[in-house]
């Protein structure tokens, strides 16, 4: 027994660590309803602990060296790159200065708007919150396009937060951990969202392909797409608010699994494959940042001088209207004057009319009848020249032909 | 009398290194692997743990190291994704396995067979991903064959200075 495990070591060694392994991945792959295999989305304790080592183990090296590339390039670009800053310093703060001024007009009709979107029970979200960080590693691997940030559950990041830059949408926050979290690419292979294409107003789901590729699919053909056209958010997959870029349209190919229906790729708005900064919303309940709140009372403080001109000049043409000639007679007394109907009032339907006099009368013509006589009553009957047009007629007999 | 042959080739041949090039190589090749696609490209046209796990299984002529290097190796890989955990495990596993047993018999110190066995690992360590995501899980997932050629090519021309790099660190008797 001692010879047979001392001279086939190596192969149950490798036995014990493949069957291991492979009994490790049946318990993370589950089968769904309709027959596919999906990884179980809740990681099991044992998995999540191999996946904090890793991570305890790799990022924070690759944090450093991500952060000493970036503090040499800010050397140069801080303190010896340093032509025309001081021009450019101070252009860009009266661009600011101007900027938050339009800001806070826009947040007041902003305001407003909510208010109209409470009163209808609208489920849209707005983006209220961000938190920046840096992208510092990847997964390693182009089939997990995934890659890892330098902030996590103190900066209060959690599983499914949106990832976005500037430019468009980026991914979805997975695994979360106290200073780093994984983002899942939206080029990813597992990834999905709601998207909509702005001027079709055509809906689809967004996800990525083998060579990270963004496309979107279950779109039935339609003509009128065509390369170029923006493509948004949809907003019902609770991930990504509504509106938010993704890319454009930049082919259009026929499904070669499904007839009728199309593959649209696009061309991404955010520079995936070159990320440094990201934005992870973190709130989307319509709420005003402090600073905001400041700008739209500075505003209110600003308009209110318009507001008492403006109630000035109402005011000055009451009187001005008072003064004019009108339906009101200023020699007659309040009590004589023409009664006028209140505003509102519906004008009053029109009387009997009086006909015209006939310019060739005749014996229709209704002034053309004599006036009657007066009758005194128990007096005989006079007899009445007949008229034509009373005398009778003789008719012929009717033959019940019509 | 064979076997005895080639314990005897090893006892000979194997080589040994510091215990902290140990530690440290296979820790720079995951942090390599996870850094360096975000600077050079979009593809990762090469695998840093995947030449490590055949550099120590070749260098060491021993299957139970190179299983055990490949195992780790490949469980940590693993753990930086969002797949499930075991893939790379089990395909690192096996390519320390067969490099070990190559190593065993053959003369690895060659560069032209160093970059020929890497090849064909890589191109094995492709094949093995696609069988065991497809096959033995079931899931779907898109292969794009001249993406697993090109890394295999980069793998192989990494190897010519990779693996000189760290026999300079061998200790010599």
């Amino acid at each position: 027994m001692e010879s047979f495990f001392s001279r086939y070591r190596n192969l149950l060694v490798l036995f014990v660590l493949l069957v291991g392994q492979i009994v490790g991945l049946a318990v993370q792959v589950r089968r769904t309803t309709d027959g596919r295999s999906v990884l179980d989305p809740k990681d099991g304790s044992g998995v999540r602990l191999i996946r904090y080592w890793a991570e305890s183990m790799v990022i924070p090296t690759v944090g450093g060296i991500h952060y000493s590339r970036l503090g040499m390039s800010g050397l140069w670009q801080s303190y010896i790159d340093l032509h025309n800053v001081r021009q450019q310093n101070l252009d860009l703060q009266r661009t600011i200065d101007r900027l938050r001024l339009e800001q806070a007009a826009l947040l007041e009709d902003a305001k407003q708007g909510h208010r109209l979107q409470a009163m209808l029970d609208f489920q849209q979200k707005y983006i209220y919150k961000t938190v920046a960080a840096q992208a510092v590693a990847t997964s390693g691997s182009d089939q997990s396009r995934l890659f890892y940030i330098d902030k996590g559950s103190d900066q209060g990041l959690k599983p499914d937060m949106a990832v976005i830059t500037a430019d468009g949408i980026v991914g979805k926050v997975r695994d979360v951990w106290a200073r780093t979290a994984q983002v899942l690419a939206i080029n990813d292979q597992t990834s999905g969202a709601g998207v909509i294409l702005e001027t079709t107003r055509i809906r689809g789901i967004l996800r990525g392909n083998a060579a990270g590729r963004l496309e979107i699919i279950g779109v039935i053909k339609d003509d009128r797409i065509k390369p170029g056209e923006k493509v948004l958010t949809a907003g019902g997959d609770m991930i990504f608010p509504r509106g938010l870029p993704v890319g454009e349209v930049q082919e259009v190919v026929a499904d070669p699994d499904r007839d009728s229906h199309i593959v649209i790729y696009l061309k991404p708005a955010a520079q995936l494959n070159r990320l440094d900064e990201v934005l992870i919303i973190t709130v989307t309940d319509p709420r005003f940042s402090d600073e905001q709140q400041q700008d739209m009372a500075t505003s209110e403080a600003l308009k209110a001088p318009d507001v008492n001109t403006l109630r000035e000049q109402q005011k000055a043409s009451k009187i001005m209207a008072e003064r004019l000639p009108g339906l009101t007679d200023p020699n007659l007394p309040a009590d004589q004057q023409p009664q006028q109907p209140p505003e509102g009032t519906p004008p009053p339907p029109p009387g009997p009319t009086h006909a015209q006099p006939a310019l060739h009368p005749d014996r229709f013509s209704p002034s053309a009848s004599p006036a009657p006589k007066p009758v005194t009553p128990a007096a005989p009957v006079q007899p009445q020249a007949k008229s034509p047009a009373t005398a009778p007629r003789k008719t012929k007999p009717n033959d019940g032909r019509n | 009398m064979s076997m005895l042959g080639i314990d005897s080739r090893r006892e000979i041949e194997i080589r040994r290194y510091p215990m902290l090039v140990y530690v440290l190589a296979p820790l720079i090749a995951l942090v390599l692997q996870a850094w360096l696609p975000r600077l050079v490209m979009p593809y990762v046209w090469f695998d840093f743990p995947l030449l490590i796990t055949a550099y120590f299984a070749m260098a060491r002529r021993s299957p139970i190291q190179g299983t055990t290097i490949g195992f780790i190796l490949g469980i940590l890989e693993d753990a930086l994704t969002h797949r499930p955990i075991g893939i790379n495990g089990i395909i690192k596993t096996l390519v320390g396995f067969l490099a070990a047993s190559v190593g065993v018999r053959i003369d690895v110190e060659n560069v032209t067979i160093r970059v020929l066995l890497t090849f064909l690992l890589s191109v094995l360590s492709s094949a093995l991903y696609l069988l065991i995501v497809r096959v033995m899980l079931g899931m779907t997932m898109e292969w794009l064959w001249y993406n697993e050629l090109f890394r295999a090519i980069g793998n192989s021309l990494i190897v010519l200075v990779l693996f000189h790099l760290l026999d300079r660190l061998k200790i010599k008797d």
